[in-house]
């Protein structure tokens, strides 16, 4: 049995619609990505887990208990929020013993497990500190301290990283997963960067317009997406329609195929390492893009734009703007879409 | 060098004129109050502070100021028991019936109170309350409504108040411990500067105290109307020890609005 089921979960605001019906399973310990693009439901999914929000049908069930219509305070679920919800009149400490004082517990007791959530998000020396005084990732840290105090049956991160700059997000990143792996914390986290999901998720719950588009380990979402909309979202894919896909590759789809930027290899009397397994498709580079460890070149092959990315090395910047290059493409590599 | 603008100088006299006029009378109070007496000569005859020390030694002025100060907090108390929960739901739970309540908090001012007192004094002709100043505390809650209410809804706004419920809900508290432990100290700002402002306004009132309850229950304005025969240097003494007590009081109000 399965520690969390939705099942058939329904949301409507008004006339729209913000979840479709929505019906998945999540075991204990594992770590779930809600991914999507604003409005797609991820957020309302959330809270309707949280109990923030009611749903219009359906139910929710935590280890054999069915919560659906249950208070939020008697679900034992943890959040963070997006915009942290620390309580400005009250100081690190207190922020962070605020649930534990309300179970009434000793107070003795209350101050070690402060300290030890203290001592876990790296906050020492900030206990007396008042939410204003810290930065936007310490904030961040004593939310996540405060949610882990309570020891959740789950945590729900609500795009907990979205206001941070990119070096503090990456280490919270890998701060979030370690702590989940070491306490076996069933987690959903909710993100609208690919990457972020990519990296820190058991599973990737891809959302579109209320229903789960698709769900799969990042490695399935990435490399085998099953339309035109996820592999729009999970990566640089090209797209190649049914006749490109014909007299390129000679292969027959009804709806052709998509190819990873990676996956397409640029061809160049210069580069002696091209692997021959298509036969060459003339065209010429129009952009060219440094993106640090990797060049992304936009080429014009006959009326077709496609996007390649290749490893920065000593042979790509002989290639520049208005080059006319062959591609080679592994069918192999290409994926056929369902719609 | 830096050029100076010629409308400066006009902007300056603008403000000088403005300034003269509002502080010409008080000060010529002022000077009226301290002065022994002053006839037909331009100064006064001699300076003395006779005339406040005659004032503070007074019983029935001290007795009348502490009506106003005990009619005024229990005005101010009552209000804001009600206040603080209205303005806390229409933004917490309401806020779609936010336009309504912004024309309903405007109604005070759309009736004079004279018009208001006459009123009154028909539907509560015959009650037990007319003639004591509990009636008053009624007439001065919907006096500071608009005020009271507005600082405390734009402190509501400033908080992240959704977030801030929702996250307590979540590590156990109900609404009523959320609000009580989480919102009420995050605006005790707003309601403390709602408090200075309310008692500023209260203080001065004179329409509602004297129409309703009259000499039954003298208040300092009451008692400044009462004294209106007696020396016009002792009712200076009045008027400015009323006007720096509010000033006083309008001082921290301004302070607590900017923290």
């Amino acid at each position: 049995m399965s520690y969390l089921t939705v099942s058939n979960l329904a949301k409507r605001f008004g006339d729209s619609l913000i979840l479709d019906e929505l019906s998945f399973t999540i075991e204990k310990g594992e770590f779930v990505t809600l991914l999507g693009s604003s409005g797609c439901g991820k957020s309302t999914l959330l809270r309707c887990i949280a109990g923030l929000t009611q749903p219009d049908s359906g139910y929710i069930q935590v280890d054999n208990e069915n919560i659906t219509f249950a208070p939020a305070q008697h679900r034992g679920i943890g959040m963070v929020f997006q915009s942290y919800a620390l309580f400005p009149n009250m100081t690190v400490e207190a922020n962070i013993a605020f649930g534990l004082n309300l179970r009434k517990m000793d107070k003795g007791l209350v101050q070690q497990k402060v300290r030890q959530a203290i001592a876990r998000v790296e906050l020492q020396g900030k206990e007396k500190n008042m939410p204003h005084e810290l930065s936007g990732g310490q904030r961040q840290r004593v939310a996540l301290a405060r949610a882990l105090v309570m020891e959740p049956r789950i945590l729900l991160l609500d795009e907990p990283l979205s206001a941070l700059d990119a070096r503090i997000r990456r280490h919270l990143r890998q701060q979030i997963r370690q702590l989940q792996q070491e306490l076996q914390l069933t987690t959903i986290f909710v993100t609208h960067d690919q990457e972020e999901a990519l990296m820190m998720s058991d599973r990737i719950f891809l959302m579109n317009q209320g229903r789960i588009e698709q769900s799969g380990s990042p490695e399935q979402l990435y490399a085998r997406p099953n339309s035109n909309m996820v592999a729009q979202f999970m990566g640089t894919y090209n797209f190649l329609d049914a006749g490109n896909t014909q007299r390129w590759l000679g292969l027959q789809t009804p709806n052709g195929v998509a190819i990873r930027a990676e996956a397409i290899i640029l061809d160049h009397p210069s580069l002696s390492f091209g692997k021959k397994v298509s036969q060459p498709i003339a065209s010429i580079i129009t952009e060219k893009h440094l993106l640090g460890s990797v060049v992304r070149c936009k080429v014009m092959a006959e009326n077709t734009v496609l996007t390649i990315d290749s490893l920065n090395n000593q042979f790509l910047p002989k290639l520049d703007i208005g080059s006319k290059v062959y591609l080679r493409i592994d069918p192999c590599e290409c994926v056929v879409l369902q719609n | 060098m830096h050029k100076q603008d010629p409308r400066q100088g006009l902007h300056l006299l603008v403000i000088g004129v403005v300034m003269l006029i509002l502080l010409v009378p008080l000060l010529a109070t002022f000077l009226y109050s301290i002065s022994t007496s002053w006839g037909a000569t331009i100064l006064p005859d001699a300076l003395s502070l006779k005339w406040y020390v005659q004032l503070w030694s007074d019983p029935r002025f001290l007795m009348a100021f502490g009506r106003s100060v005990f009619l005024c907090m229990v005005s101010i108390i009552v209000s804001l028991l009600v206040i603080v929960p209205l303005a806390f739901m229409m933004e917490y739970r309401y806020r779609q019936w936010q336009k309504i309540m912004d024309l309903v908090i405007l109604l005070p001012f759309a009736m004079p109170p004279i018009v208001a007192t006459a009123g009154l004094l028909q539907i509560y002709a015959g009650s037990p309350v007319m003639g004591t100043p509990w009636i008053l505390v009624g007439c001065y809650f919907t006096i500071v409504l608009p005020f009271m209410y507005r600082s405390l809804v734009n402190n509501l706004r400033a908080l992240n108040l959704h977030d801030l419920m929702d996250a307590s809900s979540l590590l156990g508290a109900s609404s009523f411990q959320g609000f009580m432990q989480v919102v009420l100290p995050n605006i005790r700002k707003g309601i403390a500067s709602a408090w200075f402002i309310a008692f500023s306004l209260l203080f001065g009132e004179f329409v509602f105290a004297n129409m309703l309850v009259g000499t039954r229950f003298e208040t300092l304005q009451i008692y400044l109307f009462n004294m209106r025969q007696t020396s016009g240097h002792f009712t200076s003494a009045i008027v400015i020890s009323y006007f720096v007590f509010i000033l006083l009081f309008t001082m921290l109000a301004n302070r607590f609005n900017k923290t």
